[in-house]
């Protein structure tokens, strides 16, 4: 079975990339699009926003006593194998609160769709981001609040605009960080349908890539050439405003683009990047009733290559985590085998890499998307994980703010050091295709 | 009798040179079509809209049979503000003769409210009123046009 899909996402990818790829945002300057507005001309409030309705269905396999785990259901919920969701309905308000002073800008964005960031905390909105640039030093921008931190391009980008209905295995696992909770929870058994007990055992938002904290950044145009860096100090506690420790995050970044033309999100150009972010997380992983947490290291780091000039664009990261493997939002212990020694999650390491294409095909409103990725999880464990996944997708256009996006992902996931059916696999052998329809409009 | 030709070269120069960096204020007294623009609007899109208007009135009658002024008054006035994110398309369109005038009363009251005096673009020309400006090139047979 593996080995067919392997070739089969081998395969289309392939096909993909002989055919010619993507259009899109890929190269688009992020750190200045969401920190800073246009000098002298932003506004003193612009509302803004966008809505993402979607269907998905997962056609996975239940194990042998019929169980699912949460790969094989439909998030952030994890209660059916398919449904309607308003998976994202954001809004929020950006400009300049003086417009006669350029020099400093806000920027504040709050989300009332159902997903990791409010499913947690009962499904009510939830402020996603509240920050004041101050622009005052030449070279030396300083952001404060709390902002998507700079990192890997698929999450860092503009998510309205991102070209697919789900992440990266990677990603939606290892960068859309869940904060450990603050008592030990114990993992959640695969649940059969309907789910009785939920299958979500973090009991915070996930991180959605943010944090609190300051950040100092800026641009330097040398050319065609634009030259990006980012340093930041931050909580490290995803959506929380306020630490729950005394350590601090740091995130460190840098860009190089090629720029060819354009503005804003869909400027082209071929961008070069790389980042790191380093921390500590407090995590109560001793099945006793006294609070004892301990401090463990979470890092991540990666460096990739986005590429647009219409009609095509293209993109490839390879991503590493360090620390905090997170493997899956039933298991709160951060391990995949709490009977054994304790550890595999919080000491584990895992990278991953894809290469994502695009086509805008000429003369029409269709664009078609392909990824492939490879992610490998809890590496050199006896737990080790190899996911696989070919992502087809195409999406029509009705006009500049609207799209309609289909997604097909061909998933493969193996626990490599166990035979078929045998430990981890009895559960992720039948992890297998979802397909999604997602219908957004950015107002 | 040296001298003389190398004081009046000298002269001849500094005239020529007085004449050009006057030509890029002074109106095109031979135009066929005389505009002037006005953006007294805190809209950003204005300031898009306003320099559209005048490149697309550039294209069609072309730079040396239109003349065409933008004055700029009120909240308007970060159009003409040194730094503005407009600031090389207003280059270019000053390139092309678009003259730029920018409200003193404006400066002076956005001064009081900054705390300084605001740092204008370069090809901007202060005149004492941005109102009583568009009011005389109107007396002057110029059209007004507010995008």
């Amino acid at each position: 079975m593996k080995t067919v899909l392997n070739k089969t996402a081998k395969f289309v990818a392939c096909a993909l990339l002989a055919g010619g790829m993507v259009q899109s945002a890929q190269a688009a300057n992020w750190l200045m699009l969401q920190g800073t507005e246009p000098t002298d001309s932003a506004p003193r409030a612009k509302v803004w926003g966008f809505i993402q309705a979607q269907y998905q269905s997962d056609s996975s396999t239940p194990n042998a006593g019929q169980g699912y785990i949460p790969p094989k259901l439909i998030g952030p919920d994890f209660t059916t194998q398919e449904t309607f969701n308003i998976n994202r309905a954001r809004i929020g308000v950006r400009g300049a609160g003086m417009p006669l002073d350029s020099k400093v800008n806000y920027f504040f964005l709050a989300e009332f769709g159902n997903n990791g960031i409010t499913a947690p905390d009962g499904g009510s909105a939830k402020i996603t981001d509240a920050s004041i640039t101050l622009n005052h030093i030449k070279g030396a921008k300083v952001r404060v609040g709390l902002f998507k931190t700079p990192g890997s391009e698929e999450v860092y980008q503009g998510i309205m605009i991102f070209d697919y209905v789900n992440f990266t295995n990677y990603a939606a696992q290892q960068l859309i960080e869940r904060v450990p909770n603050q008592n030990y929870t114990a993992n959640i058994s695969p649940q059969t349908l309907p789910i009785g007990t939920s299958l979500n055992g973090f009991e915070d938002s996930v991180g959605a890539a943010r944090d609190t904290g300051v950040q100092v950044f800026d641009t330097f145009k040398m050319g065609n050439w634009e030259h990006s860096y980012s340093v930041m100090m931050g909580n490290g506690n995803g959506l929380n405003t306020t630490d729950n420790d005394s350590n601090k995050d740091t995130y460190l970044y840098w860009s190089s683009e090629l720029v060819y033309g354009g503005q804003g999100a869909r400027r082209e150009g071929m961008k070069f990047f790389a980042w790191s972010q380093s921390g500590k997380r407090l995590l109560d992983n001793t099945n006793d009733s006294t609070h004892n947490p301990v401090a463990y290291d979470r890092k991540r780091s990666g460096a990739g290559v986005a590429y647009l000039k219409m009609p095509f664009r293209a993109r490839f990261e390879y991503n590493k985590a360090d620390g905090m493997i997170m493997v899956g939002p039933q298991s709160a212990t951060f391990d995949m085998n709490p009977a054994g020694a304790p550890g595999n999650g919080e000491n584990g390491t895992a990278s991953a890499y894809y290469l994502d294409v695009g086509y805008y095909v000429p003369g029409t409103n269709w664009e078609i998307d392909g990824r492939y990725e490879v992610y490998n999880r809890l590496e050199g464990d006896q737990f080790e994980t190899e996911w696989v996944t070919t992502t087809i997708g195409a999406q029509y256009h009705l006009n500049k703010k609207t799209r309609v996006s289909f997604n097909h992902e061909m998933r493969d996931v193996e626990a490599i050091k166990f035979a078929t059916g045998a430990g981890p696999n009895a559960q992720v052998d039948g992890i297998d295709a979802r397909t999604s329809v997602q219908l957004t409009h950015i107002f | 009798m040296k001298l003389l030709h190398v004081k009046q070269m000298l002269l001849l120069c500094m005239a020529v040179v007085a004449m050009f960096s006057m030509s890029a204020h002074a109106a095109k007294d031979f135009a066929d079509v005389k505009v002037v623009l006005q953006i007294s609007d805190p809209n950003p899109m204005k300031q898009t809209l306003v320099l559209n208007v005048a490149n697309n009135l550039i294209k069609h009658y072309g730079q040396d049979r239109v003349d065409v002024e933008i004055v700029a008054f009120g909240p308007g006035l970060r159009l003409l503000f040194a730094e503005n994110s407009n600031k090389d398309r207003i280059s270019s369109l000053a390139g092309n003769g678009v003259r730029f005038s920018a409200c003193s009363n404006t400066v002076k009251a956005m001064s009081k409210k900054l705390g300084y005096a605001p740092e204008l673009n370069s090809n901007a020309k202060t005149v004492p009123a941005g109102v009583v400006q568009i009011v005389d090139l109107v007396k002057k047979g110029y059209t007004l046009v507010k995008p």
